[in-house]
């Protein structure tokens, strides 16, 4: 009977632990690697912004810069009128905006992309939330005394 | 344990499954293929970077082309500005570490090109790398299956008697092969005696040619036919030893024992012989014989030239056998531990002086590498 019982625990500690290993630290992984890209966005834009308040405070009109060719190959390139900018609204596709209007697009982005960051946060906290429950599990499953550190945290 | 003919083997036989098991080789092999995909992912990496690189050498040769070119000028990542490009035959290349160099369009391809260069290096390092891996996987594969097929590893202990040195052969092999490890073995035991009493004789012999250097002018008109039939007996004596040296080559190959204990004691019989009188050793009558003969015509004509010059004559083969022995690959296992004496480009000169020896001729094979303690039977 004894034998019976400790068979299953082991079972059920190693379908646990397979479910951690498989399931929630790949998803743990992943959710952090799309924060990551989200992070980016946002500072894609808010370079776009300066540098459009930029533009804009020094009221440049034409300007100057080096096109980058692949390869660390540059040539120079001229912009003839850089009162009406391309900007990127997602899904490759470019909408031509004044300046004011970028900004507006500019701002509701940044605050989008701010409410992404929060939600792919919170999935990460459920994510070692998870976690952490199931390693609790598997601890009542082999019958070990608690962890110290756990219960001597604060919070 | 597997004994032939008797005589003191001691050696173990393992079954290869046991030392490789089947599945572990399998395993290993896979973790090769995975090493190998990876490659392969490298490679179709730089691929993609090599045609990047001809794409850019084409768009920066084009450019030129025209004075502007219209284009969409990048304003960060997420925006840009309809613009054009301007003076289309100025490039800013980087040279690496954050410097840039202002270059033509044709610089900059040149530049470009070397990059490629080095790109297609790395294709070839990548490649010979996964051939190597390819190798690798191709022998797991095979010691895989030869496991499965239920071969056997024999392993055997080698306790030299004189030396420290030990020789402790082991190799995989067919159980049905015939073998000589016994043999090979007594016969590496003696090379290291052989080998310093070879040496020694050659310093002396050296000694006897300086005193023949000194008799040189007597000796002028003496003809060549001295230096030929060394010769001959030399390659005779190539043609006595080449199985011999063969053998000798491949000590570990063969590991079975057949009665070790007697051939061993045979063998240093013969090397006592050997080192007494050296040219009395009955397995070499022939090489003997003529080495008689030359004593018998010296002995007869009794001058003192001519006793140089046969000391010179034999110092001819000597020499040829000692360079032989500095060019010889470490076929075998031990360490090449005697001196070598370099010897100055006297021989032509030492041709002209020598005797004319009545010798045999004989079978000539061309000469071959000579070991070393086939001289020392000489």
């Amino acid at each position: 009977m004894d034998v019976g019982i400790d068979n299953f625990r082991n079972e059920k500690v190693q379908r646990f632990e397979e479910f951690v290993d498989r399931r929630l630290k790949p998803d743990l992984v992943h959710a952090i690697s799309e924060r990551d890209k989200v992070f980016e966005q946002q500072k894609v834009f808010s370079d776009l912004r300066r540098n459009i308040e930029n533009l804009e405070k020094n009221s440049i009109t034409n300007l100057t810069t080096l096109v980058n060719l692949g390869s660390e190959v540059y040539v120079q390139g001229n912009v003839a009128d850089t009162r009406r900018i391309f900007v990127d609204v997602g899904l490759g596709f470019h909408v031509e905006f004044t300046w004011s209007e970028a900004l507006k697009f500019i701002s509701l982005k940044e605050e989008r992309l701010a409410r992404q960051t929060e939600e792919y946060t919170h999935l990460i906290a459920s994510i070692k939330a998870q976690i952490k429950l199931v390693c609790e599990g598997i601890r009542e499953l082999l019958q070990l005394p608690a962890e110290k550190t756990v219960e001597g945290r604060v919070f | 344990m597997i004994m032939e003919g008797g005589g003191g083997a001691k050696g173990t036989v393992a079954s290869l499954s046991s030392l490789f098991p089947a599945q572990d080789a399998h395993k290993a092999a896979m973790r090769v293929q995975d090493a190998i995909s990876e490659k392969q992912r490298e490679l179709e990496h730089l691929r993609g970077f090599i045609s990047d690189n001809a794409n850019l050498i084409n768009l920066v040769q084009k450019l030129p082309e025209e004075l502007h070119h219209e284009v969409m000028v990048p304003f960060g990542k997420a925006a840009f500005f309809p613009g054009r490009l301007v003076h289309t035959n100025e490039f800013l290349v980087l040279l690496g570490e954050g410097y840039y160099a202002e270059r033509t369009s044709k610089q900059t391809v040149e530049i470009l090109k070397r990059r490629g260069k080095a790109l297609d290096s790395q294709v070839d390092s990548l490649k010979a790398m996964m051939d190597d891996l390819k190798a690798e996987a191709s022998f797991f594969d095979a010691t895989a299956s030869e496991a499965a097929e239920g071969l056997v590893e024999i392993t055997e202990e080698y306790v030299e008697e004189n030396n420290s040195e030990q020789e402790s052969g082991s190799g995989v092999n067919k159980q049905d092969a015939p073998s000589v490890s016994g043999v090979d073995e007594a016969r590496i035991t003696e090379e290291d005696e052989e080998y310093a009493r070879i040496m020694s004789r050659l310093d002396e012999l050296e000694e006897e040619e300086e005193l023949a250097a000194a008799n040189d002018n007597q000796n002028d008109e003496e003809g060549e036919e001295e230096k030929e039939t060394s010769n001959q007996s030399l390659e005779k004596l190539h043609d006595a030893k080449h199985s011999y040296s063969k053998a000798s080559t491949f000590p570990c190959q063969r590991d079975e024992d057949i009665g070790s204990k007697e051939l061993l004691d045979k063998y240093q019989q013969q090397q006592q012989e050997a080192s007494t009188n050296p040219s009395n050793c009955s397995n070499f009558s022939e090489q003997s014989s003529s080495k008689g003969s030359l004593h018998g015509n010296n002995s007869s004509t009794q001058t003192r030239g001519m006793r140089n010059t046969n000391s010179a004559a034999k110092s001819v083969t000597f020499a040829e056998v000692k360079e032989k022995n500095q060019t010889l690959p470490a076929s075998t296992s031990e360490a090449f531990t005697g001196s070598i004496v370099e010897r100055p480009p006297i021989m032509p000169k030492i041709s002209k002086q020598e005797t004319e020896t009545p010798l045999q001729p004989s079978g000539s094979q061309p000469s071959k590498p000579v070991s070393r303690f086939k001289m020392q039977r000489r």
